[in-house]
């Protein structure tokens, strides 16, 4: 099992620092693991107890990635750690990383059957390597699981997806497909250890998990394209058919009403302003 | 005149049980306004493609047309009945690249057809990872969450793509991506590798994936005349192992269609979140308001408590693009700057109040009265004015 | 249905110690506990004792836990134990660490989360071999009974389970002995009510504002106006690098005349020694000026937190006990004084002095000499530590955490004598845990005087003038400073038990008037150089981390009731409210502590929901 992570800016207060012109400083701000890859982990957690299964992680990006897979593997107590870094993996977009990942989860020790990745990230990245990843690993992919339970004999894993669609209630999509898939946990996914011996297992995994990683070094290994034998071209800022031309401020939509600007210290004001609300709810409208 | 190997404008449609989503019409929509004026200016006659797949689908190409398509490729077949992925990528792909449709599109490009020249999916839960898959199938790009597209000829220069000389890319679209914000846009673009010694490379389709509500769908002329192409798919058995068990439809909590007010916060409530969000919360309850957010607030940065954020801070709240479009007869809007994607979930409403301390925020061109304060001070002084004219009225 | 051999209930320092003692003896046992991590529902006083009575044996944390003395985190081993009365600016102490020492092996501060967290790493590993454990997030609702007397447990979050023997070590409200009848919930009367902040403070400075050497620490009692007139007195005890400010009072001398809680706290901070011992030197935030763009202020607010939060860190290394070389102690310095040029030229940060409250937290305390329970069994379920009602308080002497560790290893070694004959009766297993706890010297001191003990007292007092005590105790005083008059007056009081000597000595004279007489007379002016900005309730509570659940624990039975009108002013939290002369509760805030359990229908909170302390 697999399960892939992003390392991301730790967006709290006390943590996160700005540099003068407004931007995120990315040097001085904290990293830390992405609050979906830890869903993910923690999903990946839920086979290691329930299944017995072996975890993987893999994790693309600099050395700070380091603080990232410890809490990874502190999450789901994973026996491998992946990071993979080089100067040609940087710049890519998704089909570049996709490249890269791909490589990466096929040189895994034993044979993967669930790539676990979390929805999205928080700070821009767009939900697409998860699919992606799974298109080039020839798993079928299911997106947006909320909860799944593996079926040992028949290999099999069925899964509850969380389909949002506009204009349209929500959905829950009970899925059945066989091994291997790779599944992208949505972010209100959710599983619980029903009985005792399945509670032991897990308080004693974490707590393993725990101690572990503080020597998370030992089961790290770092791969350059290299060592991962990817193709150049299909990696990195040349393996990427998209790039950032531009970044511009939203100019402001054209006034569509004409404000009446109140004061709100204003008593006389405030009184008018809620005259007003009044009168609209109480309009004889036909909608 | 040089080999044109990638042709039209093929666009992605869902439908559920038989119901197109409107987002696939606001693609239609987009695309129609995008490729007559294309046409026009390269005196070209590419076509607007919608693709859709399902069962007992017939009627459905027909409206396709009325809302903006040239052609329609039409997948009747039980086993595409509900969207999953890999057969659906396997399908879209196998369209994408098919000559003989190519030839009943427009006979004149054909013989030359290698793949389509633009696409577009939904931003939604289908289309974003069907987009992603059919990309890899298809060897190229995709920008994700766009709302707004522009076609023209660019000249880049780009380390890699040029390598560092002036290229003039034809035909290019140019994708733009809001941030979550709502106040950047970052430009998009899929280009070819061209210049560079090492790697020369091809990569087409440009896609994208488009946010819904972000365009406008044309209205619909039941008149407009179309092809539609029937295909019948070569399916691979082990392509359909993924196995749909059921579907059950959830009511969602958020009750934004039955109210006659809804109260939004964004985030004005940063000095005081918990504080903030209880006196939103008590003002709601006077008017018996749903309560809706911006689409900031949904990204958990403001700390609160647990049930507090479990309650408002989420998903199903967020009014705007990403989120649920409203019209209800009072929406008032606290610490809402009024980023375009909010504005486009609540422009409906009948009448707008906006909250804000600054007056130069956008939102002041989107609402009826602005009351200019922070919220923190406003609301309880609302709060005791409501009150006060309620019991006047009960009296 | 799973089976296992042993259920305890409870993940405090007594479930903790019978999970390790079981675990030694190598039997399977799992604990339960609600709070979503051991020691997030705890909170003590807090000193742990280990004690060498003369008559009979009790086990001592060390026996327990074999590393303890080695590796457990506790804060600082208590040299100095003062009892000051007070009133308004002068206070007059009384040396009374020869009552602590007394037949006492140790008395180190604790703090509970720390301690129970450990107390917990040292069980789990044990019980682990012998296919037990902690399960924490699991909230006990109610126990059934099969036909062969097996217990089933059925709680919120798990399947249904099975289990041979019960010992119940659910605190001072546990659900089990009230659900079981085993006993009725506890009075008033019966019950202390205690409060409790903690104080930050570095390591340092401590060791140098109390007189002590490092990993020594002192112990303060506070009685006099500091009680606003309740029974009860306050305490201040050192940390390493906190301090534990609590007053504790009698849960009926509150009902009688209702005071929040925290205003007994606040009087305690307020009075000058106490002022004086918590002082620090503060960051106050200057205003940020409104008129710069939004993000400029958002950037500048972050930047000032997180510089402010160096500061403290850096500080706090700065006056640790950390073995520092010359050269990382210069590194230090030279950091901490850039960071407040930082702070004080960038920002305009500016320092006073003030105190710093990290964390505030109540619970209920059973008086043992009161409400011990005399048949502390139910079937196969044994009640240990505070849900038997245990604990000593005779005067300074305060004992809680050492007794419920020596009821944990009595329940303990009950159950695995009955697991090795396989006879969980009641006369077999129930009995004989009962008679263990009979025997306990803990219990013997709960039945008699120790007249050496009294001693100590006679002397420290010897200063005191006559007439001050005299007109109270005045034919008392007489007969105890006498030797052989002394033995008789014990043996006489004996007779009388504490049930009936207690009015007579826990009186408002006691804890009021006659330290205010003595503060007054002989007592010392205290100069205060500032006054503490305390922290209100509001902010105390916001201060605290909860996990609320939308579903409330408490149901108020009577909205009517003088009772619950009472709980207005003594919840702890303030979750009560009257509107219309009806009783509103707002669970959210609560942090459990049972004050208004007696009229309420009162549950812990279901598994991980609720306040979760960070120190305790």
């Amino acid at each position: 099992m697999a399960v892939v992570v992003k390392l991301e800016p730790d967006f709290s207060e006390g943590s996160i620092s700005y540099n003068p012109d407004g931007t995120l400083n990315r040097n001085e701000t904290k990293s830390t693991l992405g609050p979906h890859s830890r869903i993910a982990a923690q999903a990946a957690f839920y086979a290691k107890v329930k299944y017995g299964a072996r975890i993987s992680v893999a994790s693309m990006s600099g050395h700070v990635a380091n603080t990232a897979l410890q809490q990874a593997m502190q999450t789901c107590d994973a026996e491998v750690l992946h990071l993979y870094n080089d100067v040609l993996f940087a710049g890519a977009d998704t089909l570049g990383t996709a490249e890269t990942l791909k490589a990466g989860i096929s040189k895994m020790e034993g044979k993967m059957d669930i790539v676990f990745s979390g929805h999205r990230a928080s700070d821009g990245e767009t939900g697409q390597t998860g699919p992606q990843i799974a298109w080039k690993l020839g798993f079928p992919f299911l997106g947006h699981v909320i909860s799944y339970d593996v079926n040992l004999e028949k290999r099999t894993i069925t899964v509850k997806r969380l389909l949002s669609l506009q204009g349209m209630p929500d959905v829950i999509e009970e899925v059945e497909a066989p091994l291997p898939v790779f599944i992208a946990i949505d972010p209100s996914y959710k599983h619980s250890f029903d009985t005792v011996s399945e509670r032991l297992t897990s308080e004693k995994y974490q707590r393993e998990a725990y101690e572990r990683a503080k020597n998370y070094k030992d089961r790290l290994q770092v791969f350059n394209s290299e060592k991962l034998g990817v193709n150049r071209g299909l990696i990195g800022l040349a393996g990427s058919p998209t790039i950032v031309y531009d970044v511009q401020r939203v100019p402001k939509g054209k006034a569509t009403r004409h404000a009446e600007v109140l004061d709100g210290s204003n008593p006389e004001h405030i009184r008018k302003a809620v005259a007003r609300m009044r009168e609209a709810l109480s309009a004889m409208v036909t909608k | 005149m040089t080999q044109e190997y990638y042709r039209h404008l093929y666009v992605v449609i869902e439908q559920i049980d038989g119901k197109i989503l409107p987002v696939s019409f606001e693609m239609l929509g987009e695309a129609r306004r995008l490729f007559d004026d294309f046409n026009a200016r390269y005196s070209s006659n590419e076509k607007v493609v919608a693709i859709i797949l399902g069962h007992n689908i017939k009627e459905m190409s027909k409206e396709l047309i009325a809302y903006g398509a040239d052609v329609v490729v039409s997948v009747d077949h039980p086993e595409v009945k509900d969207i999953r992925n890999i057969i659906y990528t396997k399908i879209i792909s196998q369209i994408s690249t098919d000559k003989e449709i190519a030839s009943k599109i427009e006979p004149s490009y054909a013989s030359e057809f290698k793949k389509p020249r633009y696409m577009f999916f939904a931003a939604d839960s289908i289309g974003r990872h069907l987009s992603s898959t059919v990309l890899v199938e298809l060897d190229s790009g995709l920008a994700s969450d766009i709302n707004k597209l522009v076609i023209r000829d660019l000249e880049v220069t780009h380390q890699i793509k040029t390598a560092g000389k002036p290229v003039n890319f034809k035909k290019t679209l140019e994708m733009y991506r809001p941030d979550f914000s709502g106040f950047l846009w970052t430009t998009i673009l899929c280009l070819d590798n061209r210049n560079n010694p090492v790697i020369e490379r091809d990569y087409s389709p440009q896609a994208c994936s488009i946010i819904a509500g972000a365009f406008k769908p044309i209205s619909p002329d039941p008149k407009r005349i179309g092809v539609i192409v029937d295909y019948v798919p070569k399916i691979d058995e082990k392509d359909l192992r993924v196995k749909i068990l059921s579907r059950k439809v959830i009511e969602s909590e958020v009750d934004f269609e039955s109210r006659r007010a809804v109260v939004g916060f964004g985030r004005g409530i940063k000095d005081a979140p918990e504080k903030n969000i209880k006196l939103v919360e008590e003002f709601a309850k006077h008017l018996d308001a749903e309560i809706g957010i911006s689409l900031p607030i949904s990204k958990n940065v403001y700390p609160a408590s647990p049930s507090i954020s479990s309650t408002y801070m989420i998903p199903a709240r967020v009014i705007g693009t990403s989120g649920r479009k409203i019209s209800p007869m009072l929406y008032v809007a606290f610490g809402i700057s009024g980023a375009s994607q909010h504005v486009t979930g609540m422009e409906d409403s009948e009448f707008v109040v906006a909250v804000n301390p600054d007056e130069n925020s956008p939102i002041k061109d989107q609402c009826d009265i602005f009351i200019k304060g922070r919220m923190e001070d406003i609301i309880p002084l609302l709060l005791e004015e409501l009150k006060q004219q309620q019991q006047v009225v009960q009296a | 249905m799973e089976k296992y051999d042993v259920a305890i209930i409870g993940g405090g320092s007594t479930g903790l110690a019978a999970l390790k003692q079981l675990s030694n003896l190598g039997k399977q046992a799992i604990l339960l506990e609600a709070g979503s991590k051991i020691g997030s529902k705890n909170i003590s006083g807090g000193i742990l004792y280990s004690k060498k009575p003369r008559k009979g044996i009790v086990t001592n944390v060390e026996q327990v836990f074999e590393n303890f003395l080695d590796d457990a985190p506790f804060e600082r081993k208590i040299t100095k134990y003062i009892l000051h009365s007070t009133s308004k600016d002068k206070v007059y102490s009384m040396d009374l660490t020869a009552a602590h020492d007394y037949q006492a092996n140790f008395g180190y501060s604790v703090l509970l989360n720390k301690l129970n967290s450990w107390f917990a790493k040292q069980a789990v590993e044990t019980a682990q071999k012998f296919g037990g454990g902690i399960i924490p997030g699991v909230h006990v609702k109610s126990v059934k009974w099969n036909e062969d007397g097996t217990a089933i447990i059925q709680t919120d979050e798990l399947d249904e389970f099975e289990v041979k023997a019960i010992i119940a070590a659910g605190g001072v409200n546990s659900e089990i002995a009230e659900m079981t009848g085993a006993r009725p919930k506890f009075t008033p009367m019966q019950l202390y009510q205690g409060v409790k902040v903690i104080v930050k403070l570095p390591e340092k400075i401590i060791d140098e504002r109390f007189g002590v050497s490092s990993g020594e620490g002192a112990a303060h009692l506070f009685a006099g106006d500091v009680t606003l007139n309740h029974i009860g007195g306050g305490f201040l005890y050192t940390n390493r690098n906190t301090l534990s400010v609590g007053a504790v009072y009698h849960l009926d001398s509150q009902l009688r005349n209702p005071t929040e809680p925290y205003r007994l706290i606040d009087a305690l901070l307020k009075n000058p020694m106490v002022s004086e011992f918590i002082k620090d030197n503060v960051p106050v935030r200057a205003d940020i000026d409104k008129s710069l763009p939004q993000e400029e202020q958002l950037r500048i607010r972050f930047a000032v937190t997180k510089l402010i939060k160096t500061w403290y860190d850096v500080r706090e290394n700065h006056l640790s006990s950390n073995e520092k070389d010359e050269q990382a102690i210069a590194d230090i310095k030279a950091k901490l004084s850039f960071v407040q040029e930082q702070m004080t030229a960038k920002y305009n940060v500016t320092f006073k002095t003030d105190y710093v409250e990290a964390e505030y937290g109540a619970k209920l305390i059973p008086d043992g000499k009161r409400c011990r329970m005399k048949k502390p069994f139910f079937k196969n379920i044994l009640f240990a530590g505070d849900a038997a009602g245990r604990g000593i308080f005779i005067g300074p002497r305060i004992e809680g955490l050492n007794v419920g560790i020596d009821d944990g290893v009595r329940a303990a070694n009950a159950v695995a004598r009955a697991l090795d004959k396989n006879d969980f009766s009641e006369s077999f297993l129930g009995q004989y845990y009962s008679q263990s706890l009979e025997e306990s010297p803990y219990t013997m001191d709960m039945k008699q005087i120790d007249q050496d003990y009294l001693k100590i007292f006679l002397d420290a007092a010897r200063d005191v003038p006559k007439d001050i005590i005299g007109s109270r105790y005045g034919p008392i005083l007489k007969m105890m400073s006498n030797r052989t008059l002394r033995g008789i007056a014990v043996k006489f009081a004996n007779v009388l038990g504490y049930d009936k000597l207690l009015p007579m000595i826990e009186s408002e004279d006691t804890y009021v008037k006659v330290p205010i007489e003595l503060a007054e007379r002989l007592g010392k002016s205290i100069p205060i150089s500032y006054s503490p900005s305390i922290l209100s309730i509001a902010d105390r509570i916001s201060k605290l981390s909860y996990n609320d659940d939308h579903m409330p624990h408490i149901k108020i039975r009577d909205p009517d009731s003088e009772y619950m009108k009472k709980m207005v002013i003594l919840c702890p939290a303030k979750c009560y409210s009257e509107e219309g002369g009806k009783i509103m509760l707002q669970h959210e805030g609560c942090i459990d502590c049972g004050t208004c359990s007696q009229e309420t229908d009162w549950k812990h909170p279901r598994g991980e929901k609720g306040v979760n302390y960070q120190y305790g």
